[in-house]
């Protein structure tokens, strides 16, 4: 079913107004994305590069999304990949809590997901902490939280 | 040292094994010369056998042409049980050149992900044939095992290049500009590969039915085995050229490649799992290392062809409800709504309509009717049971119970009908020209688990879009009484955004090297208005011209964010430096409004 999945992403990538598209079209189930530290919050000002790995039955599976860049969050973990509801499908439910109606579906978009990131970014989810330290971190310290979230955001702007 | 080895077994390269090789096959070719022109030899081979009546020594000697020679020296090669295997291998060595022969023309550079199934193929089916040789057929001779390593040789070139078309179709078909030529060249291996096949089918014939039943009823299996797969590859990839020649959208697509594939698949199942019991059969000893390989082999064959069985009940079944519970929206409904296909995002031609009732508000409003083109509709419902769009539960398990147990659907669907899919089932959604919104999962909060949605006041919809007027962020939310729908109408920009007036002249003094402060997530893309142009363009036929304009406006938002901390620190530093803030708060406004330009120009003007 990889035709309908590539016009699908050729679609998106038409209309997507966010930084983010295949990074070498021979492969149009890789794409970066660049995602912007929203404002007003401690991760201002940072650009951080993610790549999305689409499935090859996408959108009816979600595509995965990994931070290529050193992150420090509560819903990220270690290794960059993102733990974010949207991003998984019905089935799955890797921390257990979450409901089927915020997880993913074909309806959703790069765009959506991208968005959702950025707020996740804004508002942390310490329920379903994907990197301990960071939740507990969030919970307890916030302000060494901000410290370290500043030198991130220097780090991804390579200051 | 021992790491090294870990990584990669020192295997000769191709080229040092091709060496060998020919080293081998002209020194064994020499020493039989010398052996068969020796004179003793030809008394040797006179004395055993018999045919060759009494003739002339010298005179044979002389009298002896060339290709006679050459045939003797073969006849001795092959007969001799060492040199034998020197002609074994290498027929092997030249299947192998040809093979990087072809992948030098066809393929060019493998990927990492071919070279790793091919490896792991190649592995698999050396172990596996050489239980079955040694294993099962026990055979004793030399001659056999000669004969058995020749077939595999050729067979498993055979099942190599045909695995290797196949991840080669699947790689072409995930890039949307690849050159006719690369299609026209695996085809062309395709069907060569199948000429082959049936070549290898006659040799089957020939040889097996000498050898009796069970050996040809063997190599018929495998020879089949082969055939169906590469027929499978070539019909699949038939199926994606005719869908890339076909203008628009092929409904019936699906359908297509889905029978091809359960059918094909299945094919070769059974293929496999006859081989298999017939190999157990066979054998004879069922206490056998090798009998315990070929039952865990038919365990994993029968829970595939199991599955297979299973997925396509359930196939048929999401087809039948499909076809009895949503019926095909009407050329008016889908006019009314003209969208596009909320899977697909491609225009459909046809589409089925979903009954979806859902609670807003603690009151029940029938609120959506999804129009869905078939084959996407279908897809989905065989992995999940609910509408993609409001997550309804849909009912469509066979379980007769559960459906009986929540009749209230089937009254919603009821209901709908008089109702149709006009705009007034949908009252909450700023009517555009959007037949979908995503309700209840909306990305913004979609990661704050437990939050419900309705606490967000309005002042959080403005966090994100400080470019939307606030009252018309309060008229949106009570029109729709949902954050996720007004955001989506932001999104969507089914609320028209006027334009901040701050924006050009008054800030017509800033220095020419204004920074640009970042703009909101969503607006990421915004920059210079003046880039609207190239921007404008932005979605260019050529790839890599895309591939450049996506490097580029990366780079130029790297640039800019560096820009804005830079600010931002030095506006920190000296506090009393206001002005510079107030720079920074309306340079943010500006980028905005011309994000905001930028999106509406885009609605205005969809791209080509």
């Amino acid at each position: 079913m990889a035709g309908t999945a590539l016009k699908r992403l050729m679609a998106e990538y038409k209309l997507c107004f966010l930084c983010t598209g295949p990074a070498n079209e021979e492969n149009f189930f890789e794409w970066e994305a660049l995602i912007m530290g929203p404002q007003d919050t401690c991760f201002e000002g940072g650009v951080f590069p993610a790549v999305l790995s689409f499935p090859s039955d996408y959108p009816l599976s979600p595509p995965k999304m990994r931070f290529t860049c050193d992150m420090f969050h509560p819903n990220i973990y270690p290794d960059g990949r993102v733990c974010i509801s949207i991003l998984h499908a019905p089935g799955d439910d890797p921390m257990g809590y979450e409901s089927s109606a915020e997880r993913w579906s074909p309806v959703q978009s790069v765009e959506k997901i991208l968005l959702s990131v950025v707020s996740m970014l804004a508002e942390p989810n310490d329920e379903s902490g994907a990197n301990v330290d960071a939740s507990k971190m969030w919970r307890e310290d916030r302000e060494q939280f901000y410290k370290l979230a500043q030198k991130i955001v220097r780090k991804s702007l390579g200051l | 040292m021992p790491l090294l080895f870990l990584e990669r077994f020192p295997w000769p390269s191709l080229k040092t094994y091709t060496a060998l090789s020919v080293a081998l096959l002209a020194g064994s070719i020499f020493s039989a010369y010398t052996t068969v022109t020796d004179p003793g030899f030809r008394a040797l081979e006179t004395e055993e056998t018999p045919a060759p009546p009494e003739v002339d020594l010298e005179h044979l000697n002389n009298d002896l042409s060339n290709t006679e020679l050459a045939t003797t020296v073969l006849w001795y090669l092959v007969t001799d049980s060492l040199f034998v295997w020197v002609l074994v291998n290498t027929f092997c060595c030249s299947l192998m050149l040809i093979a990087k022969m072809i992948q030098y023309v066809v393929f060019g550079p493998l990927r990492v992900s071919e070279k790793q199934h091919l490896k792991d193929k190649f592995w698999n089916f050396i172990f596996y044939k050489f239980i079955f040789i040694f294993g099962v057929l026990n055979v004793q001779t030399v001659e056999e095992v000669v004969m058995w390593c020749l077939w595999f040789s050729a067979l498993v070139f055979l099942h190599l290049m045909v695995q290797l078309c196949k991840d080669r179709f699947e790689y072409l078909s995930f890039s949307p500009s690849t050159p006719m030529s690369n299609h026209v060249r695996v085809i062309c291996l395709l069907v060569s590969l199948l000429l082959d096949c049936c070549g290898l089918a006659v040799v089957c014939g020939v040889l097996g039915a000498s050898y009796g039943m069970h050996t040809l009823s063997f190599m018929a299996a495998e020879c089949l085995l082969v055939t169906v797969r590469t027929g499978h590859v070539i019909m699949r990839y038939s199926i994606h050229l005719w869908d890339l020649k076909h203008p628009g959208t092929w409904e019936s697509k699906g359908t297509y490649v889905y029978y091809t594939d359960f059918i094909m698949e299945l094919a070769m199942l059974f293929l496999d799992l006859v081989h298999h019991i017939h190999m157990l059969l066979f054998g004879n000893i069922w206490l056998s290392m090798a009998s315990l390989v070929i039952f865990m082999q038919l365990r994993y064959l029968f829970h595939e062809v199991q599955r297979r069985v299973r997925r396509h009940k359930n196939y048929l079944r999401v087809i039948n409800n499909m076809e009895a519970r949503f019926g095909i929206a009407t050329a008016e409904e889908l006019a009314a709504n003209d969208d596009d296909c909320a899977i697909c995002w491609d225009t459909m031609l046809t589409a089925r309509k979903l009954p979806c009732g859902h609670l807003f508000h603690k009151c029940v409003c029938v609120c959506v009717c999804v129009c869905l083109c078939g084959s996407c509709l279908r897809s989905w419902l065989e992995q999940d049971t609910s509408c993609p769009t409001c997550r309804t539960s849909l009912n469509i398990n066979g379980d007769g119970g559960q459906a009986r147990s929540q009749p209230q659907v089937g009254g919603l669907e009821d209901n709908i009908g008089p109702v149709g899919a006009a705009a007034d089932a949908r009252p909450h959604i700023n009517q555009h020209n959007h037949f979908f919104h995503f309700d209840g999962d909306d990305a913004h909060h979609q990661h704050l688990g437990h939050c419900s949605s309705q606490q967000f006041p309005a002042h959080q919809i403005q966090e994100m879009f400080p470019q939307v007027p606030s009252y018309l962020v309060m008229q949106d939310l009570q029109l729709t009484r949902s954050v996720e729908v007004t955001t989506d109408n932001i999104l969507e920009g089914r609320i028209q955004v006027p334009f901040p007036t701050q924006r050009g002249p008054t800030q017509g003094s800033a220095a020419p090297d204004e920074q640009e402060g970042p703009s909101a997530a969503a607006e990421q893309g915004a920059s210079e208005p003046d880039n609207m142009e190239v921007r404008g363009g932005r979605f260019s036929k050529s790839a890599e011209e895309r591939q450049k304009m996506l490097r580029q406006r990366k780079e130029e938002m790297l640039q800019e964010a560096r820009r804005f901390v830079h600010c931002l620190e030095f506006s920190t530093s000296k506090e009393e430096d206001t002005a510079l803030e107030l720079d920074l708060t309306v340079l943010r406004r500006r980028t905005m409004a011309a994000a905001a330009e930028r999106r509406l120009q885009n609605l205005q003007d969809p791209a080509p």
